[in-house]
């Protein structure tokens, strides 16, 4: 499967009365985004803002980062199942536009998502401090439910990111990668000597605020399955997580996922990337024990060497990582984990909720206990009102100053499990 | 400005008083004095800190002296008023490394000063104090005494300036448990990539979050026919024969004893004692049958409850031995225990 | 409905909802006092069949827990027996927070509401 990427650098969003694309600024225009969102009835209004890298700016509650693409030639649409219709993507032609996000924000349920600063100590744990991020506060209707909303929010912003992503289709691209990935047979032939890997990407799926799509489908009713990794480039996983700011994948993370990339670079040359095979963390007990055999099960008849495992959040999720590093280690299959780590505000706690010595490759996101004090900036985007509520903060949070003390676990995208950062522990 | 200062702290061995036979040397403070590896650290801290004085201290008389030791080399850290204290280095000499973690964490938490200290990772005196005091890893003898120097040296200066230590994989100091963040030059998922094919290749890689240790011993299954079965006492409480014959050590042993007891029946204050330096002596001493319970098992023999007493006890002394070390001992006297048919063991410690 | 698991919970909104079709023992206490609760009943031999720790919203972030367990007595199982007593480890590092804005607790209830129903959804099958 052959996927050509093509960048569209955006060096400014500013709002306008008409939205188009030129000479690299995204003009918005409001009133057109505004019907884009609100053709759900189930919200009530929305607010438009921009906010950019080095500005005096924080965005809080932050639920989901999205970067707008269209898909230009080929099979499929961007965000099949969800937006687009069902139809297998990962092929053809599709452009991004990057250096910039859109930001959806605002209350869902009392335990908040997260803050993006913009600048500031903050904004060196976030990668979305780097980008210009168009965020949409958005305000439901009276009465309705939890689950309404997050869904009517997480859909909006899909639909905000395909509006302004069609926006590039008549575009020529600033810069073009090229993925490709074999077939078995092809893969075989083509690198006989090079060792067979794969990304092995674990998927949030416990229940609201805690879920992700794969093609429209709620990833708890999935069994472990095969991806061609170009697959998610167009959106094929999308998130519904809001819960921790620091560990949970965006849908950003999603369309950018850097194993992806990073394995993508070796293709051919010391690896052969052979495929990704996603699973997921549900609650059920049984339900681990069953995807995690099944995982190994994959590794092994696709005769792999080594695979790079991906987890998403903490708690639960740990005890899916060390059942999925023990079994399929214990096919063979060598494996290299990507974690977080909890151990506690002062670094002496057990960093993970269980343990293996068959772990003994581990890529750490930082501990996501550590405490930071956020300065008070000049612009708020969304509300403080929320800020003592979300994971990481707490009642002592606010202070005199106005200044926060928070752990970085209220950061959206600081421990990010999939590699996204540099930020690392010892 | 003034410049800063340190008080060094090394063993009799460093400061060419001699060896094992000089081990009983007592705490002495040398004012003004620089010696053995601190002429290393003096050139590695240039004009920005000096040693004041250097304090020289036989192995044995530390670990056998301990309050007597430690108060007074507290007094005399207090008089001097460094701005750091440093320790050793004491490579993979296991009384040195306790002595040198010992002292470092005294005077941390009783005068406040910042310690520094250097061993081998197996030294039992790392794992002992890691967490408390920062242990910069070395070789395993005095042959890498520069590379020594050259990692403990800037922790030194640091600490002496009040300055944030940063994470142990780049400061060269043992992990201590307590996990730090830092920024990687590359993102994760980079690092996860070069890790695998390094591990595809069969090359050394070093994980960025060791699994904790569990080291679990599945048990075997319980004894079905105890009245006929062999029971063999083993022990790390150091019990020995009187007069401790082969001088086990009083800590960090470095060897162990097979002692026949053939015949006895009951071990007294007579024919037994304790080497082990690690606990009040009188009362295994007074009847070392508390610590190795010879005379029950000699009566559990006589009842028909117990097959019979295998006619060797192991012992060691626990105190500061080595992990690697109790491994070791144990996999050799183990064979003959086997080649015996010894069914069981029990194993005492204090 | 005769089901093979006991819902074990201090949420009085999982108590209301299974409570008519559902055996569901419910006490109003604090988290880490569910967690022992549900040691009790694993040292006692039922098999825990639901993870104690929920996805990432961490213990003492939420106030509300439920957690699945085998009705019947099967002896003590040592892998229950593992992942309550670590779980109820992992909570002790976490700083405790107080929550007493109703619209907060009530969205707390409602999010290990769904949990649970996930797990339930995978048991009742």
């Amino acid at each position: 499967m052959k996927l050509e990427m093509g960048h569209i650098n955006i060096k400014d969003v500013q709002f306008g009365s008409e939205s188009k694309i030129a000479d690299g600024v995204l003009y918005v225009s409001e009133d057109a985004l505004r019907q884009v969102v609100l053709e759900d009835e189930k919200l009530k209004s929305v607010s438009f803002d921009i906010a950019k890298p080095g500005e005096s700016v924080r965005i809080t509650p932050v639920k989901d980062v999205i970067e707008p693409r269209v898909k230009v030639e080929g099979q499929g649409g961007i965000f099949p199942g969800v937006i687009s219709k069902v139809g297998t993507v990962g092929s053809g032609k599709t452009y991004a536009l990057k250096g910039m996000a859109v930001v959806t924000a605002g209350k869902i349920v009392g335990f908040q998502e997260g803050i993006i600063d913009m600048t500031g100590p903050g904004a060196d744990y976030t990668p979305f401090s780097k980008l210009i991020n168009l965020v949409m506060v958005i305000e439901p209707i009276a009465d309705i439910k939890q689950h309404q909303y997050e869904k009517a929010v997480r859909l909006a912003g899909f639909r905000a990111a395909t509006y302004i992503g069609e926006l590039a289709r008549e575009l020529t691209p600033d810069e073009t990668h090229i993925y490709e990935t074999c077939t078995m047979k092809e893969g075989l032939e083509k690198y006989p000597e090079l060792p067979r890997v794969a990304y092995v990407q674990m998927l949030q799926s416990q229940g609201l605020l805690h879920d992700t799509y794969v093609y429209g489908v709620d990833a708890k009713q999935t069994l472990p399955t095969i991806l061609n990794p170009t697959e998610v480039m167009d959106g094929a996983i999308v998130s519904g997580n809001c819960v921790s700011a620091c560990d949970k994948n965006t849908t950003y993370h999603h369309l950018n996922n850097p194993v992806i990339t990073d394995l993508f670079a070796e293709h051919g040359k010391t690896i052969n990337f052979v495929c990704q095979i996603i699973t997921n963390e549900n609650v059920y007990l049984a339900d681990k024990e069953r995807s995690s055999d099944w995982t190994a099960k994959l590794c092994k008849m696709l005769d792999l060497d080594g695979i790079i495992l991906s987890q998403e959040g903490f708690g639960n999720p740990d005890t899916d990582l060390i059942m999925n590093c023990k079994k399929i280690e214990a096919q063979g299959v060598k494996t290299v984990i990507i974690t977080d780590e909890y151990a506690g505000r002062d670094g002496k706690s057990q960093s993970l909720a269980d343990a293996d010595a068959a772990a003994d490759a581990v890529v750490t996101g930082g501990n996501a206990n550590q405490v930071i004090i956020l300065p008070k900036l000049d612009k708020v985007i969304g509300t403080m009102d929320y800020i003592t509520k979300i994971a990481g903060a707490s009642d002592e949070t606010l202070r005199e100053d106005g200044s926060l003390e928070v752990e970085l676990q209220v950061i959206t995208g600081a421990t990010n499990e999939t590699g996204f950062n540099r930020l690392s522990a010892r | 400005m003034a410049k800063l200062k340190a008080v060094h702290y090394i063993n009799q061995f460093f400061a060419q008083i001699g060896g094992e036979e000089k081990a009983d040397y007592p705490a002495e403070l040398r004012v003004g004095e620089v010696v053995g590896p601190g002429l290393a650290f003096k050139q590695a801290f240039g004009d920005e800190l000096e040693i004041v004085a250097t304090i020289v201290c036989g192995d044995s008389y530390f670990n056998e002296n301990l309050d007597k030791a430690k108060a007074d080399i507290l007094a005399m850290v207090k008089e001097q008023a460094p701005d750091v204290f440093i320790a050793g280095p004491a490579f993979n000499a296991g009384r040195y490394g306790v002595a040198c973690g010992t002292i470092c964490d005294c005077v941390q938490q009783e005068l406040g000063i910042p310690a520094v200290t250097g061993m081998y990772i197996e030294n039992p005196g790392a794992d002992m104090f890691k967490a408390e005091v920062l242990t910069v890893a070395t070789k395993n003898s005095a042959a890498g005494m520069k590379d020594a120097v050259a990692k403990m040296a800037p922790l030194a200066l640091k600490l002496a300036k009040k300055e944030e230590i940063g994470v142990s994989s780049q400061e060269g100091y043992m992990p201590n448990g307590i996990r730090k963040n830092f920024f990687e030059d590359e993102r994760g998922s980079k690092r996860a990539v070069n890790m695998l094919l390094a591990k595809l290749a069969g090359k050394p890689y070093t994980t960025e979050y060791p699994m904790p240790d569990f080291d679990r011993v599945d048990p075997v299954p319980a004894i079905k026919d105890l009245a006929h079965a062999t029971i063999a006492l083993v022990t790390s409480g150091g019990i020995v024969p009187k007069g401790n014959p082969d001088h086990i050590e009083s800590s960090s042993a470095s060897r162990y004893g097979e002692y026949d007891i053939d015949g006895v029946d009951d071990l007294t204050e007579e024919t037994y004692e304790t080497a082990h330096g690690g606990y009040d002596p009188v009362y295994a001493n007074e009847d070392a049958d508390r610590v190795l319970p010879v005379d029950v098992l000699r009566d559990m023999e006589k009842e028909g409850k117990i097959g019979k007493l295998y006619h060797n006890f192991y012992t060691t002394t626990g105190n500061g031995t080595a992990v690697a070390s109790a491994k070791a001992f144990a996999e050799e006297f183990s064979k003959k225990l086997v080649a015996d048919k010894v069914d069981a063991v029990i194993l005492t410690s204090t | 409905m005769d089901t093979d698991y006991i819902i074990i919970t201090n949420n009085p909104f999982v108590a209301s909802e299974y409570g008519e079709d559902h055996l569901v023992d419910y006490q109003e206490e604090s988290f880490i006092s569910l967690l022992q609760r549900v040691q009790r009943f694993v040292y006692e031999g039922h098999e825990l069949l639901s993870h104690p720790l929920s996805g990432s919203v961490k213990p003492k972030e939420t106030l509300y827990k439920s957690v699945l367990i085998a009705k019947k007595v099967a002896g003590l199982d040592l892998s229950s027996l593992k992942l309550i007593d670590s779980s109820i480890e992992t909570c002790e590092k976490f700083h405790y927070k107080e929550e007493t804005n109703e619209k907060n607790l009530e969205d707390m209830r409602f999010v290990d509401y769904t949990l649970i129903s996930s797990a339930i959804a995978s048991a009742d099958v």
